[in-house]
């Protein structure tokens, strides 16, 4: 099995030649593909502080470890499609994969996808939050 | 909509679905969130980003005159062309790309009352398809000055007690927080208002599903209970300019001021500006006065 860091690096590479539209059109597939919470999850959505404050809009995040494996489960308003598709991305590459290995995605992804031209600096900054975010969850989990 | 001072910049949902194959109108979406459109939008709408269509790249300032043109030619828009914006956010961006429109002094500007939320309860029709229109011919003219205001002419006006709104939520206007609640940090290095502006968030304008208030409420909003006067300078800001774009569009369009501008560097210019004076606290003069500046020579 590929590495988080491998799985993520042919994710990027997808995108790599795209054009803006396409782009677009490629996050908003990864958007479609986000699963819905399952009733366990919607119910710790409802007393656990899951809510990342650096985003624009809600976003809720559990970055979680079972027998040194990771899963990354998320919840994402409809109206960002564009946090959604990200947030289904990092999920594709980081699920059933090391936890260790998480800390290994790099922290110019954004860049290498070409996201900045297409959405603009301000609108990356909360991208970059949820990166760093569920980096430091999942190094909580590895160390804890 | 008919008691709005310029009723004729405001259509409905239905207004454009009417029009959808109208070679005279064409939709454009701008949102906050670009995938969106690419998600769905009206049927043979076209996008303007306010980020990557509107703004230059290497200067932080608005795309020039030749760029503009270029803009309006690769979306089929001509100097004739009515153009009616809608977005997400209550329009938000809508009203930014509205103000830049006009900015550059094109005619015929409206905006799509409710935006997408009001396209969606409707249960109107959205499409992923990708639109494309012939290039037209478009020329603009300069820079509108009397709709935009720089930080020169914002301390200037401040200074003479002019009429100022600050638009932001109630948190970042008495200087609690540098962001509205929920949204990243845009990097303004302080919290507070500009000296003398008066709080009237946006959401104040708006229903919930993002159609505007009546005027006979707005007028008494602004008007009645705060005391503005139609015909006084008034400048407008919020954060980046997008929320007091809207302001801006519910002051000159449905109230019919005068003269209101748009400061569009707002909190992230004013926050950062070196010797510009700055009030924390509830009270328009601050509730701890801050320093006034030295002498300042413009």
């Amino acid at each position: 099995m590929a590495s988080v860091r491998e799985r993520l690096d042919e994710l990027v590479g997808e995108f790599a030649d795209l054009d803006a539209r396409e782009k677009l059109e490629l996050l908003v597939d990864f958007a479609n593909g986000l699963p819905p919470l399952t009733a366990d999850y919607q119910a710790r959505k409802a007393i656990e502080d899951r809510r990342v404050h650096e985003c624009q809009t809600p976003v809720f995040l559990w970055m979680e470890s079972t027998d040194g494996s990771a899963r990354l489960t998320a919840e994402v308003a409809p109206e960002a499609p564009t946090v959604k598709g990200f947030v289904a991305l990092l999920a594709e590459a980081i699920n059933g994969r090391p936890t260790a290995d998480v800390a290994a995605i790099s922290d110019d992804v954004l860049d290498r996808m070409g996201l900045a031209d297409v959405l603009g600096i301000l609108r990356t900054r909360g991208l970059r939050a949820i990166v760093a975010r569920v980096k430091r969850g999942f190094a909580e989990q590895a160390a804890g | 909509m008919a008691d709005y001072v310029h009723p004729e910049v405001l259509v409905s949902t239905e207004w454009v679905a009417e029009h959808l194959s109208d070679p005279q109108v064409r939709i454009v979406e701008s949102d906050e969130d670009r995938a969106l459109y690419t998600q769905g939008h009206i049927p043979g709408a076209v996008e303007i980003d306010w980020a990557v269509d509107l703004q230059c790249q290497v200067v932080r300032d608005y795309i020039d005159r030749s760029a503009f043109d270029k803009l309006c030619s690769e979306r089929g828009i001509t100097n004739d062309t009515t153009v009616v914006f809608y977005g997400d956010k209550n329009n938000w961006w809508a009203c930014y790309a509205f103000w830049v429109f006009k900015l550059y002094g094109h005619k015929d500007c409206r905006i799509m009352n409710g935006g997408r939320k009001r396209w969606e309860l409707d249960g109107r029709a959205w499409s992923s398809e990708r639109v494309s229109y012939p290039r037209t011919q478009y020329t603009a003219p300069e820079q509108d000055a009397s709709i935009r205001a720089l930080r020169d002419e914002v301390l200037k006006h401040t200074k003479a007690g002019k009429q100022l709104l600050d638009v932001r939520s109630p948190e970042e206007y008495r200087g609690e927080r540098m962001h509205m609640p929920d949204y990243p940090n845009e990097g303004a290095v302080r919290g507070g208002h500009i000296p003398g502006a008066r709080n009237v968030p946006w959401p104040m304008n708006c229903h919930d599903d993002g159609t505007f208030k009546p005027v006979r409420e707005l007028e008494k909003l602004y008007i009645k209970e705060l005391g503005m006067k139609r015909r006084s300078p008034t400048i407008a800001y919020c954060r980046i300019g997008e929320r007091s774009s809207l302001t801006w569009f519910v002051l000159t369009y449905l109230l019919g001021f005068g003269n209101v501008k748009n400061y569009d560097g707002s909190w992230l210019e004013w926050g950062n500006a070196v010797r510009v004076p700055i009030a924390k606290g509830a009270e328009p003069g601050g509730s701890t006065a801050a320093t006034p500046a030295p002498a300042m020579h413009a």
